[in-house]
């Protein structure tokens, strides 16, 4: 899956009539399905570092949109499985190093293709393997995890970790509960929390604590009130999100945002109606795709954001998303209740 | 190593396509082909595993056309170690790496395990004002600079000082209020903080509010103060009371204040005030949260409103 930006642009320029303003799911459909074709441009080959998320991002939006053939199974299973290292740990591409990110990846995407079987076909002992090399990066004076072998934590990491050891019913490999307590140590004063303990609130970084809280259960430690306060002042006049004070609005805030309002039960304290009419105007309606906001160009990235964050507040025809998974809520349903 | 990088008839294109519709696509084509050149090469000396100084010429000419590629930053420190190479000038090359590439974060995890390594700071500081100074909420170099601190003990020396510089150029800066708190508050080795702290804190967040009353950032400073020290919120009645009424809604000049207001009231148990500033947010000054503020107002209706 290709991260070239473009062709298009997001935002709706002509003089179309309000009622117009709509979904343009087969549109979104082809500019998925185009991007693997786009290998002639430079941009293709210098975002390879990031090609497994980018087939993830992909591959998540065609479930939402209600396309989930839209993509060829087998290769789609091939090209991950070519990404996987011997140490159960899985590179953006093949030749890249293995790294939490795309191990992440590769997880969700085998979730959604209910592929855990084939998994286990084509590497014996995968499942337990992947569950081994998330586990190993757990840092166990501080229970957050790391990247890679080289250390650098976040918890962004700590969050793939337990939303990929669920999936993979796994979360018995590691500590939960200190990695619970690592997570009310990034709570900050303002009721946000941030990258690691001390860091500034950063609607990306609420996304991963308050969604690595609901998968170990422990959601009761947050002060949803206060937190729900600090989200749904992150909508601005033109109904876009931010994702701190003071920064503009991104469609992939949309996401981040509203993912975690929804987790805390809170989602109603921000403006649907306007919200999606943002998201709606970031979209390319000729080409496909979305744009971080209106005249810049689409990427996969804030293309899934977008739809996703369009499900959150039940935009009619779109499958509907799980809040802490970004994956539709019948493939979470499916796998979580595999291992009941 | 590569025909490329040697021809300075090259050395002008720049490394990243841009926002708006990419490099020309004659550029584009020449420069993939440099680009795939080297990192063939990359390829068949991990495969060999070499660390040698071509390795770092090569990896630097990577990183120049492509510095989010995480695997060549990795390969790169395994080979500075391994060479026990020069690290103050892995720095120095890095500086104007990291300028060129503002948003780039696998630059901040290299600079802090070289650092960790050299295991000193000097000139860290410097460098870190200098990237604030071309992106002043950047989050991979606020988090660099907290690791900074916590890890040579930075806390008295000079960072208070450097924030309110920050933010007397822009007061709306969030980043450095964070860090703010964060020098203040945030040393674990800290027990508790005297009584004179906390009043230039709640004075310093003030007239930062003086100055711009619809400004996020101190109001939210300024009520974290109170939960730190367990203070109730009619300590800043008077204080709130300056910047908006629920009996004049015509001289609001700050919802942040009457938000504070409605809780204050709240404490007080005075209902009806407390209502009609929650009406006020949620019909005139604040309407994208409504129900927000409606829910404010159904706390009010519970035996424990007051807490
Ligand atoms: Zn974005």
């Amino acid at each position: 899956m290709s991260l070239v930006s473009g062709p298009g642009r997001g935002g709706i320029t002509d003089d179309r009539l309000p009622h117009e303003l709509r979904l343009f799911v087969d549109k979104h459909v082809c500019y998925i399905q185009s991007l693997d074709t786009r290998k002639d441009e430079l941009e293709y080959w210098l975002t390879e570092h990031l090609r497994l998320s980018g087939l993830y991002w992909g591959l998540t939006a065609l479930h939402l949109l209600g396309r989930p053939d839209g993509l060829p199974r087998n290769e789609v299973l091939d090209f991950v499985m070519s990404c996987m290292h011997d140490n159960g740990g899985f590179g953006a591409a093949p030749g890249h190093d293995a790294h939490m990110l795309y191990t992440i990846s590769a997880v969700q995407i085998l979730a959604t293709l209910d592929a855990f079987g084939e998994l286990e076909e084509r590497v014996g002992g995968g499942r337990q393997k992947i569950g081994q090399y998330i586990a190993s990066l757990q840092d166990t004076t501080t229970g957050t995890f790391a990247g890679d072998e080289w250390g650098e934590t976040d918890t962004r990491f700590l969050y793939g970790a337990l939303n990929a050891l669920s999936l993979l019913g796994l979360l018995d490999l590691v500590n939960i509960n200190q990695a619970v307590e690592h997570i009310q140590e990034c709570a900050n004063f303002d009721g946000g929390y941030g990258t690691s303990p001390g860091a500034e609130s950063h609607a990306g970084q609420i996304f991963t604590c308050v969604a690595a809280l609901s998968i170990a259960g422990r959601l009761d430690l947050v002060d949803r009130d206060k937190l729900g306060g600090w989200l749904s002042e992150r909508q601005l006049k033109n109904g876009g999100l931010n994702g701190r004070p003071e920064k503009k609005e991104d469609v992939c805030y949309s996401w981040w945002v509203a993912s975690s309002l929804a987790m805390i039960g809170r989602l109603h304290w921000i403006d649907a109606e306007k919200l999606t009419k943002f998201i709606l105007n970031c979209q390319d309606p000729e080409l496909g795709g979305f744009a971080d906001r209106p005249g810049n160009m689409v990427d996969v990235f804030h293309t899934v954001f977008g739809i996703a964050g369009l499900s959150l507040v039940k935009y009619a025809g779109l499958v509907e998303v799980d809040p802490v998974y970004c994956m539709p809520l019948a493939v979470t349903k499916r796998a979580l209740g595999k291992l009941k | 190593m590569s025909k490329y990088s040697d021809d300075p008839a090259w050395s002008d294109i720049v490394p990243l396509p841009q926002d708006d519709g990419g490099p020309n696509p004659l550029a584009a084509i020449a420069y993939k082909d440099e680009y795939s050149e080297a990192m063939s090469y990359l390829r068949a000396v991990m495969a060999e595993n070499e660390m040698s100084e071509r390795v770092l010429g090569l990896t630097e000419h990577i990183i120049s056309m492509n510095p989010a590629h995480y695997t060549v930053w990795l390969y790169r420190a395994k080979c500075l170690f391994t060479l026990s190479s020069d690290l103050k000038a892995e720095i120095a090359w890095l500086n104007p790496t990291a300028l060129k590439h503002l948003k780039n974060y696998q630059i901040w995890h290299h600079r802090q395990t070289i650092i960790e390594k050299l295991d000193s700071a000097d000139g860290e500081v410097t460098f870190i004002s200098s990237m604030l100074e071309a992106d002043s909420k950047n989050y991979h170099v606020w988090s660099y600079r907290q690791w900074l601190v916590r890890r040579f003990d930075l806390w008295h020396e000079g960072e208070l000082e450097a924030v309110e510089g920050m933010l007397k150029e822009d007061v709306r800066n969030n980043s450095a209020w964070n860090h703010r708190w964060f020098v203040v508050f945030g040393n674990e080795k800290m027990e508790g903080v005297d009584d004179g702290v906390l009043e230039r804190e709640m004075d310093y967040a003030k007239a930062a509010i003086y100055m711009t009353p619809q400004n996020q950032s101190p109001w939210n400073y300024l009520r974290g103060l109170l939960r730190y020290a367990k203070l109730p919120a009619s300590t800043l009645k008077e204080f709130a009371l300056e910047f908006a009424s629920p009996e004049k809604p015509d001289e609001v000049h700050s919802s942040h204040a009457l938000d504070l207001l409605a809780d204050i009231y709240a404490e007080e148990e005075n209902k009806k005030e407390a209502e009609k500033a929650l009406d006020l947010l949620a019909k005139r000054f604040d309407p994208i949260r409504a129900n927000y503020w409606n829910y404010r107002k159904s706390l009010l209706e519970l035996p424990a409103a007051a807490s």
